[in-house]
């Protein structure tokens, strides 16, 4: 993978000469546990990840209850003629109050980007735990009907499915996991191969465990090293493809304040009121720079702790 | 501070290089912050943009001959034709009023006048018109226009194996005889003392007898020398034009444009001379370039609310009136148009005889809005769907502004925005939803969209009292007993019809200061109403 041998390189960033740089109170630290969660957070790069996907969080889920008395307007409310300078960002396409459909249009976009990512996950690793441990025809059937997923493109595929099932969040949330499914599916697929060989696998089943169980409570933690990297990046791409999907008019309908739609309703007058079109694309560019800050953090401090270490 | 003394002198090799920290060496955040850094500057460079100066231009004087005109707009595509007997799109209708003559037209002002024919006159029940031609018309191949052309035209458009647009307001033409060397008779099923407001229709062209589309002849002042499909159509001069004005200009694209944005920024890099149908709120921006002009038509367009009067809720006229006084119609204007139109008063044909002016206008009531829904059954207000679409500019938006405002007077709007093909698939099936019309006489628009049997009849509209009187009118040829039929219909659609008409949009066009000949045209066709051999290029001083 990439981002392990991208990790090899960096890793003098964990070593204790910077951590004690950044935190004199670990040099005389002795003793001090070295997980997963230390070595992630003792890279800057995770913390400054962490800030900016938190900074974007709270604004989200914080926004719509600022509303209105922190714009004097309501999402839908209107402020003045359409884009105008009047308030602190100005108006948009129908003269609504930019700021306040900014701060009540970030929560349609965390949530179903989140669920999207979660829902993925599950049929991935499902589907890809499943396959690694029974393999012979199961193995092949599944890999081979992966790949056929695989070879439609993301974004297409959403499309499709959209426009025959109608733009409903339910709809936006199960197309978008569908379509992670099968990449997490082989990430999954190709950690649990390196561990279903082990011992402890072994006698698990000696004792008869249900076959549910060997999955759950045996494979999958020691899986989660790639399996977190993977959320992330999944986390990253649903955030890319929602807020696509609204911009293209197949999410978030009208007259629902949401980041991708109000970068379409405010384009053309991007030369004249640039904020209603500017906020949410630096909103989404920080979400994702964050969470791919993240798991790109989470991916060097598993280097270590990887596949197979129980 | 130290300010470099010269900039120049900054160079690497004189800087000592800086310690770079190890994890700028991972290219992923360079590559990611870098790209936050180049957005960031995008946007400040955007923000200080200034328009470039440019020679004044002068086209004030008399018209100047010569010239090629470049013109954009939005939309066409596979299906764009050079028969403008079936224009819809604006290529289409510019194509149509450029290459070819009707028998009347409108003017500027919406006055209908002589074109091809020299005049139109009914007999007294009006069910015979008798139509004398001009007798120095030519083809833009050098023959004249002769009355045997009119008919076959007139038969090609009602022709029953493949009607054409206008088909559908001639139903009650019955046959078309050749009475004199220049006069024509058209005789009619039923009265119709406004049959000429059809010869004036852009889509009712007079072609050649043995017309062919593929080679198309018309008498217009420009001719065919190309044609792509969803791109590009150049008209050259017809040097057989039989009008005194025009045509000024040698050659005219007609250019096609995927977007407004690609469209606009034609329009300031001067790929294009003039453009169609600018959105209002960039009319500002737009027009502080000064080498731009904005041309502002008040016009009869509409984009009126829709209410099915045949299906519950909006069976009940209090519902229907509920409705229309939940509109704050001043506040649409502004917000929907940027204020750029006029309020509407739920009566369409603004321009025709007999508009009732005297109707107070009516205004937004929300405690008598939510009386009359009380009244009709619905005390805690009403849930209704509202079926949009992009169809046209505006239309989505007005949607939402009205959602808002009507949320006041209990009425609970969900916007179901459709996508275009869905939308014209079940096309007069709605409820609640949208549409719009350009400019219209008053029985033209009723023709085609407040009958029975009309073929746009959105609202399902079927008024005893309202066909009556259409029909009088339509026999009425005293102008002004038939203003006065006119005014008792259009307060009947006042009263209880079933068309919420909260205004009427400006036609927005722009062009460069250069372009000379264009006018304010109140038909809601952009650019003078794409009447091109007015304009003309003025000299680069």
């Amino acid at each position: 993978m990439s981002t392990n041998a991208d990790s090899t390189r960096t890793d003098p960033v964990v070593e204790p000469a910077v951590a004690q740089a950044a935190d004199p109170e670990r040099a005389a630290g002795t003793g001090r546990r070295n997980t997963v969660v230390t070595r992630f957070w003792a890279q800057r790069q995770s913390r400054l990840g962490v800030a900016l996907t938190a900074l974007v969080v709270l604004v989200a889920f914080l926004g719509p209850l600022l509303l209105p008395w922190a714009t004097g307007y309501t999402q839908t409310e209107f402020a003045d003629r359409p884009f105008q300078g009047s308030g602190v960002f100005g108006t948009d396409d129908l003269g609504r109050d930019v700021l306040s459909r900014f701060l009540a249009g970030g929560v349609s976009l965390l949530l179903y980007s989140v669920l999207a990512t979660a829902l993925g996950m599950f049929l991935g690793l499902l589907f890809g735990m499943v396959s690694a441990y029974v393999g012979g025809a199961l193995d092949s059937v599944i890999m081979r009907a992966n790949d056929v997923l695989l070879a439609i493109p993301q974004l297409v595929f959403a499309l499709l499915a959209i426009t025959v099932l109608g733009p409903q969040p339910w709809v936006l949330v199960t197309v978008i996991a569908i379509t992670h499914a099968p990449r997490i599916a082989r990430v999954a697929r190709s950690a649990a191969l390196g561990v279903i060989n082990e011992d402890y696998i072994r006698a698990a089943e000696m004792y008869a465990m249900p076959r549910a169980r060997i999955l759950f409570r045996e494979i999958l933690p020691n899986i989660t090293g790639p399996l977190a990297v993977e959320a992330g990046l999944r986390l990253t791409y649903s955030i890319g493809s929602i807020a696509s999907l609204s911009f293209l008019g197949l999410g978030m309908q009208p007259p629902a304040a949401d980041w991708g739609l109000m970068i379409n309703e405010n384009r053309i007058a991007l030369a004249v009121q640039p904020w209603g079109v500017m906020l949410p694309v630096l909103a989404i560019a920080i979400l994702t720079i964050g969470t791919n800050l993240i798991a790109d953090a989470i991916a060097r401090a598993s280097a270590t702790a990887n596949i197979g270490d129980a | 501070m130290n300010p470099p003394e010269n900039p120049g002198r900054c160079m690497a090799g004189e800087r000592p290089p800086l310690p770079a920290p190890a994890m700028w060496t991972a290219s992923r955040r360079a590559v990611l912050g870098g790209a936050l850094g180049l957005g960031l500057a995008a946007l400040l460079s955007a923000c200080g943009e200034t328009p470039a100066a440019s020679p004044q231009v002068d086209v004030q004087g008399p018209p100047v001959e010569g010239g090629a005109l470049r013109v954009g707009f939005v939309g066409g595509g596979a299906s764009d034709t050079l028969d403008g007997a079936v224009a819809t799109n604006l290529g289409d209708i510019a194509r149509a009023i450029n290459m070819y003559d009707t028998l009347m037209h409108f003017d500027h002002d919406y006055v209908l006048r002589p074109m091809l024919a020299t005049s139109a006159v009914p007999n007294d029940d009006a069910t015979v018109w008798t139509v004398e031609l001009r007798d120095d018309a030519k083809f833009c191949d050098g023959r004249p226009v002769r009355p045997e052309d009119v008919i076959a035209s007139y038969m090609r458009i009602i022709d029953p194996e493949d009607p054409k647009s206008g088909a559908a307001s001639l139903s009650h033409l019955d046959e078309i005889a050749k009475v004199g060397p220049h006069t024509l008779e058209f005789r009619l099923s039923v009265p119709d003392a406004a049959l000429d407001g059809n010869f004036g229709g852009y889509s009712n062209i007079i072609v050649p007898e043995d017309f062919d589309p593929a080679n198309p002849i018309g008498s217009g002042p420009f001719m065919l020398e190309s044609f792509t499909a969803a791109q590009s159509t150049v008209l050259v001069r017809n040097p057989h034009y039989w009008g005194d004005e025009g045509p000024y200009l040698d050659e005219v694209s007609l250019l096609n444009f995927n977007d407004t944005d690609a469209l606009i920024n034609a329009l300031l890099s001067n790929q294009v001379d003039a453009i169609a149908q600018i959105p209002p709120a960039l009319v500002e921006v737009i027009g502080a370039d000064e080498r731009i002009n904005i041309l502002d038509s008040v016009t009869g367009m509409y984009l009126p609310f829709t209410m099915r009067v045949d299906r519950a809720p909006f069976d009940d006229v209090r519902v229907r009136q509920a409705f229309r006084l939940a509109v704050d119609r001043p506040g649409m204007v502004e917000q929907v148009l940027s204020g750029r139109g006029t309020v509407g008063n739920d009566m369409f044909a603004v321009f025709s005889e007999g508009y009732p002016d005297e109707l107070p206008q009516r205004e937004q009531d929300l405690e008598e809005a939510r009386r009359l829904l009380a009244e009709a059954g619905h005390p805690d207000g009403i849930d209704v769907e509202l079926v949009t679409a992009p169809i046209q500019s505006g239309v989505v938006e007005a949607a939402q502004v009205f959602a808002e405002q009507a949320a006041e007077a209990g009425i609970r709007i969900t916007i179901n925005r459709m996508d275009l093909t869905a939308y014209w698939t079940d096309y007069l099936s709605y409820d609640f939803s949208q549409t719009f019309w350009y400019t219209r006489d008053f029985l033209g628009q009723s023709n085609a969209g407040m009958m029975p049997d009309a073929p746009f009849n959105e609202t399902h509209w079927d008024d005893e009292e309202y066909i009556e009187l259409v029909g009088r009118i339509r026999s009425e040829t005293d102008e002004v007993r038939r203003g006065e039929l006119i005014g008792q219909a259009q307060q009947i659609l006042y009263d209880r019809g079933g068309l919420i008409i909260w205004g009427f949009a400006n036609q927005i066009d722009a062009y460069q200061s250069y372009v000379g000949g264009l006018q304010e045209d109140r038909s809601g066709i952009p650019l003078s109403g794409f009447q091109l051999h007015r304009v003309w290029i003025g000299d680069v001083g």
